[in-house]
C-alpha cells in the first residue's frame, strides 16, 4: 500500500489485479474434489463388499485344524475354532472364577472373550457348535489322530477312527493310506451311487410310465365315460401294464436291497473325543481327513474336492451341505428364458413407441408409466405373477390341456415359465427405455438416406435403424438380465422352492418342463442363511453361494457384452 | 439463346413479380411446380412457388439461408413428409402426375428421384452394399444384376477406380469426398429420372468439390439434376438454369448466365453482387 493512496482504501479489500490466479470458485476444483470423492466412496463400498464376500466365500472350503479344549472342570471338547467375540459374563459367573481371571475381566470393563467351536457330532451332542469362554480353558491341544469326517447325514463328525469292517470282517485301521480302506470306500460309494441311479431314474421312469398310463385312462374316462368299451379296454390295458411294471419294480427293488445289504457289511467305527462310539456305513462317508496332520497339497486337494462337490452335487442336510448344482441350473435356465421373452417384447414395444406411434400426450403418458413400472416393488410383481400367470393363465391351460390331472395343478401353480414371465415383466422397462434411447440416437441422416433410396419405413428400420441401435439394445438387455438373475422376492411366490426333486430339463419327454418348480441361487442364500435348522452352519454356505451367484451373473453379463461388441463390430463393418 | 416467355406470377408483400427467362431443355419440363405453399406449423416457408424443371438440364436453387430452397428440393421427393405439422397447398407434377395426390406411391416416387444430402451419409455397411441398397430394398437379389449396377453406378460417380478393389470394405473407411461420391453412386444406382442434390459440397474440401462438380457436369444430360447450393460460383459453373429464392418466394428463375451477369430483378442483382445474403 503506497502512501499516496487515500486512507479509506486501506480497509477495503484489495482489488484483484488482472495477473492474479483465477478464483477457486470459478475454477471448479472444489466441485471436482466432491465428485471424485463421491466416486471413490461408491467404488470403495462396492469393492469392500466384493472383498468381504470373496474372502469369506473362498476361505469356506479350506480345511481347518481341530483344537481339543480341556476345560477347568474337566470337560473335553474337540472342534474347529469358528469365530470368537467379546461378551459380558453375568456377575455370578464372574464370582465363581479365580481371582486372577476376575481381575482380568474387571480390567476389561467386565468383558471376556469366548470362542465358538464347530464340534460336529450332532447325532451325539444335539448341537453343532459350542461356545467356550477363555476363562474356562485349562489346556489346548491339536492331536494328529483327530479326523474331520464329512458324512451324508447328521453333519460332520469330529473324532478318531477305531476300526472298520470289510464284508463283515473286522479290520485294524492303520491309516488313510491303507489301500483296503480306500477300496472299500470307493466301492461303497459306487454302490450308493448305483442305488441312487436306480431309484432316481429307473424306478422314477416306471412311476412316470404308470402315471401317464393312469392319466390316459382318466382322459378316456372323461371323454367317453366309465361304461364305454374304450374305457374297459384301456382299463384292462392299464391293469396288465401295471402288473408288468410292478414286476419290473420288484426286480429293481430287490437289486437295491442287495446293494444296501452289501453296504451294511462295510462299516466304519468312529469315536468322539470323549470315547463315545458311532458306527457309520462307508456308503454314508463323503470324505475324512486328519485335520491336524496334513501338508499343503493334501489341504489343497480337500479344498478343490469340496468345490467340485459344491458345484456339481446336490444339496443335503437341508441345503446347508453338499452342492448347489440344481440351483445354478435353475438360475441359468430361468434367466435365459426371461431374456428370450423380454428382449423381443421390449424391443417391439420401444419400436412402436419411438418409430410408429404419433408422439403426443398419450405416448408420453405410456412412456412415463413404463418408466414408473421400474419402481414398483418386486414382490408386487410376484403377487401379480402368482395371481395372473399361475392361477388365471395356468389354471386355464390346465382346464384346457390337462383336465385329467386336476385337481393337481400342472401349470396352475408356480413354475419356471411363470417365474421367467414375471421377471420379464419386471425387467421390461429397462429394455424399453434403453431401446428407445438407442433408436433415438440413430442419426436422422441415415434414415433419410434410406428413405430417399426408395426404402419403406419398415425396410429402413430393419436394415438401417435396428442394426445401428443394436449395441444400445443389447446394453438394455444386459442390464435387464443382471437385474433378473439377482431377483429373489417375486420368485418365492411364482415357482422357486427350497428343494426341487427334478431339474426343469431332463431326459423325459418333452425334455423341457416349463411347469416345474426350480431352485435358485438367490433363494438358496435366503434359505440357507435364515431358514435352516442351524444358521451358524449355513453361514459359510451363504458366502460361497453369494460368490457363485455374483460369478454366474458376471459370466452371463460378460457373455452378453462380448456378443454386443461382436455385433458392434459387425454392424460397423459390412453386412446387409 | 432462346428465352421463353412466361406468364408473370404476382407475389405478395411487395416482392413484385417472379421473373422468368429459363432455358428450355430438349425434353421439355419434367417437374412442374404449381403455386406451391408450405407451412411448418404456423410458419409459412414457401409462398406460391411456380416453376418448371427442364428435363436433362442442371437447375440450381440459390438464395440466402432460410429462403426455402432446401424445403423446395425436399418437396420433390416428399422427404418433408417426415416432419410433423407440415401443410402443403398447390401441387408438383412429375411428367404430369401430381406427386402429392392422395393415391400417389411415395416409395415409387422416391425411386424415381435420387437424392444426395448435405453431409455424406453412407450406411454402416460395405461399399458394395451401400451402392446396391436401393435395388435390394426394391427386391432385386440377382447377383449379376447387382454387380453390374454397382459397377455402372460407381463408374458414373467416378469412384470405380478407387473403390473396385475394396468393395467389401466398410464405406465408413472412405474419405469425405469419396463418401459423397458413394452417396451419388447410391442415388443413381436405381437409375432415377431426377437427381436431387442438397448442398452436396458444403462439407467437402475444394479438391473433392471440384471432383463432384465435374461429376455433375458429366451426369447432366443423362439425368435431370436439381442442386441446392450456397456457393454462387458453383451454381454458375455447373447449372444451366438458376432459381433465386428469397424469404420463401421465387424471385427470379432463368438462364444461369443471365441470372449471374444481367439479372432482371433488383433483388437478384443485390444477391449475386454480394450486397446481401
Amino acid at each position: 500500500m503506497t502512501s499516496t493512496m487515500p486512507d479509506t482504501t486501506a480497509a477495503a479489500p484489495t482489488p484483484k489485479s488482472p495477473g492474479r490466479r483465477t478464483d477457486l470458485r470459478s475454477r471448479g476444483e472444489p466441485a471436482l474434489w466432491g465428485l471424485g470423492g463421491a466416486l471413490a466412496i461408491g467404488v470403495t463400498m462396492i469393492l469392500g463388499f466384493l472383498a468381504l464376500v470373496l474372502a469369506n466365500g473362498i476361505a469356506t472350503f479350506i480345511p481347518k485344524p481341530i483344537t481339543v479344549v480341556t476345560e477347568i472342570g474337566g470337560t473335553v471338547t474337540a472342534g474347529e475354532p469358528f469365530r470368537s467375540e467379546v461378551f459380558k459374563p453375568t456377575p455370578d459367573v464372574i464370582a465363581a472364577l479365580s481371582p486372577e481371571w476376575q481381575a482380568r475381566i474387571d480390567a476389561a470393563d467386565g468383558f471376556a472373550r469366548r470362542t465358538l467351536y464347530r464340534v460336529g457330532n450332532f447325532d451325539l451332542y444335539g448341537e453343532d457348535f459350542r461356545w467356550i469362554p477363555d476363562y474356562a480353558v485349562a489346556t489346548f491341544a491339536q492331536p494328529k489322530s483327530l479326523m474331520f469326517v464329512e458324512r451324508m447325514e447328521w453333519g460332520p463328525f469330529v473324532g478318531t477312527v477305531k476300526g472298520f469292517k470289510l464284508d463283515g470282517a473286522d479290520q485294524i485301521f492303520t491309516g488313510l493310506d491303507d489301500p483296503k480302506f480306500a477300496k472299500i470306500h470307493d466301492e461303497s460309494r459306487a454302490r450308493a451311487r448305483e442305488i441312487r441311479t436306480i431309484e432316481r431314474s429307473r424306478i422314477s421312469d416306471i412311476n412316470h410310465t404308470l402315471e401317464s398310463a393312469r392319466l390316459e385312462l382318466r382322459k378316456i374316462e372323461m371323454q367317453s365315460g366309465r361304461s364305454s368299451s374304450a374305457y374297459a379296454a384301456a382299463e384292462a390295458g392299464l391293469t396288465s401294464r401295471s402288473t408288468a411294471l410292478q414286476r419290473e419294480y420288484d426286480t429293481l427293488a430287490a437289486e437295491v436291497q442287495k446293494l444296501r445289504e452289501a453296504n451294511a457289511t462295510n462299516t466304519l467305527t468312529l469315536a468322539d473325543i470323549g470315547g463315545r462310539e458311532k458306527l457309520i456305513e462307508f456308503s454314508a462317508l463323503v470324505r475324512l481327513y486328519p485335520a491336524n496332520d496334513m501338508n499343503f497339497v493334501q489341504k489343497l486337494r480337500v479344498y478343490f474336492l469340496r468345490w467340485g462337490e459344491f458345484l456339481t452335487g446336490e444339496p443335503r442336510e437341508a441345503n446347508t451341505e453338499g452342492g448347489v448344482f440344481p440351483a445354478i441350473f435353475g438360475t441359468a435356465a430361468m434367466t435365459l428364458l426371461m431374456v428370450i421373452v423380454v428382449a423381443p417384447f421390449g424391443v417391439i414395444t420401444a419400436l412402436y413407441l419411438r418409430e410408429y406411434a404419433k408422439q403426443g400426450r398419450l405416448v408420453s403418458f405410456v412412456r412415463i408409466s413404463v418408466n414408473n413400472l421400474a419402481g414398483v416393488p418386486s414382490i408386487v410383481y410376484g403377487v401379480f405373477g402368482l395371481g395372473f400367470f399361475a392361477y388365471v393363465l395356468g389354471g386355464s391351460i390346465d382346464a384346457l390341456f390337462y383336465p385329467e390331472r386336476l385337481p393337481n395343478p400342472t401349470f396352475g401353480t408356480g413354475g419356471l415359465l411363470w417365474s421367467a414371465l414375471t421377471l420379464a415383466l419386471l425387467t421390461v422397462p429397462v429394455v424399453i427405455v434403453a431401446t428407445e434411447e438407442a433408436l433415438a440416437a440413430v442419426p436422422r441422416s441415415m434414415r433419410e438416406g434410406s428413405l430417399a433410396s426408395g426404402a419403406s419405413k419398415w425396410q429402413t428400420i430393419r436394415y438401417i435403424v435396428l442394426p445401428r441401435a443394436m449395441p444400445g439394445i443389447m446394453t438394455g438387455v444386459i442390464l435387464a438380465m443382471a437385474r433378473g438373475a439377482g431377483e429373489v422376492a417375486p420368485l418365492m411366490l411364482v415357482g422357486v422352492v427350497k428343494l426341487a426333486p427334478e431339474l426343469p430339463i431332463d431326459g423325459i419327454f418333452p425334455f423341457v418342463h416349463l411347469e416345474r418348480s426350480f431352485m435358485h441361487l438367490g433363494f438358496h442364500i435366503f434359505d440357507v442363511g435364515f431358514q435352516s435348522r442351524n444358521a451358524e452352519a449355513g453361514k459359510p454356505m451363504v458366502f460361497v453361494t453369494t460368490v457363485l451367484l455374483i460369478g454366474l451373473v458376471t459370466i452371463i453379463n460378460a457373455t452378453a457384452i462380448i456378443m454386443r461388441n461382436r455385433l458392434k463390430k459387425r454392424f460397423a463393418g459390412s453386412q446387409f | 439463346m432462346n428465352i421463353k416467355a412466361h406468364a408473370a406470377v404476382r407475389l405478395d408483400n411487395g416482392f413484385g413479380d417472379t421473373v422468368y427467362h429459363e432455358r428450355p431443355g430438349s425434353g421439355g419440363p419434367i417437374l412442374a411446380i404449381d403455386n406451391l405453399n408450405l407451412w411448418y406449423g404456423a410458419a409459412q416457408a414457401l409462398h406460391g412457388v411456380q416453376m418448371s424443371v427442364e428435363k436433362g438440364l442442371v437447375t440450381a436453387l440459390i438464395g440466402p439461408s432460410g429462403c426455402g430452397k432446401s424445403t423446395l428440393l425436399r418437396c420433390f421427393n416428399r422427404m418433408n413428409d417426415l416432419i410433423d405439422g407440415l401443410k402443403i397447398t398447390g401441387g408438383i407434377k412429375l411428367h404430369g402426375e401430381d406427386i402429392y395426390d392422395r393415391g400417389a406411391d411415395v416409395i415409387a416416387l422416391r425411386k424415381r428421384m435420387g437424392m444426395v444430402f448435405q453431409k455424406p451419409n453412407p450406411f454402416p455397411m460395405s461399399i458394395y452394399d451401400n451402392v446396391v441398397y436401393p435395388l435390394r430394398v426394391a427386391g432385386v437379389n440377382d447377383k449379376t444384376q447387382l454387380d453390374e449396377t454397382c459397377e455402372r453406378a460407381l463408374k458414373s460417380a467416378a469412384l470405380w477406380n478407387e473403390a473396385k478393389d475394396r468393395l467389401d470394405h466398410s464405406a465408413l473407411g472412405l474419405s469425405g469426398g469419396q463418401q459423397q461420391r458413394l452417396c451419388i453412386a447410391r442415388a443413381i444406382a436405381a437409375d432415377p429420372e431426377v437427381l436431387l442434390m442438397d448442398e452436396p459440397c458444403s462439407a467437402l474440401d475444394p479438391i473433392a468439390t471440384a471432383k463432384i462438380e465435374d461429376l455433375i457436369n458429366d451426369l447432366a444430360g443423362h439425368y435431370t439434376v436439381v442442386i441446392v447450393t450456397h456457393n454462387m460460383q458453383q451454381a454458375a459453373r455447373v447449372s444451366d438454369n438458376t432459381a433465386f429464392m428469397y424469404l420463401g418466394r421465387l424471385i427470379e428463375y432463368g438462364d444461369t448466365e443471365v441470372v449471374f451477369q444481367t439479372p432482371k430483378s433488383p433483388k437478384t442483382q443485390d444477391y449475386v453482387t454480394g450486397r446481401f445474403g
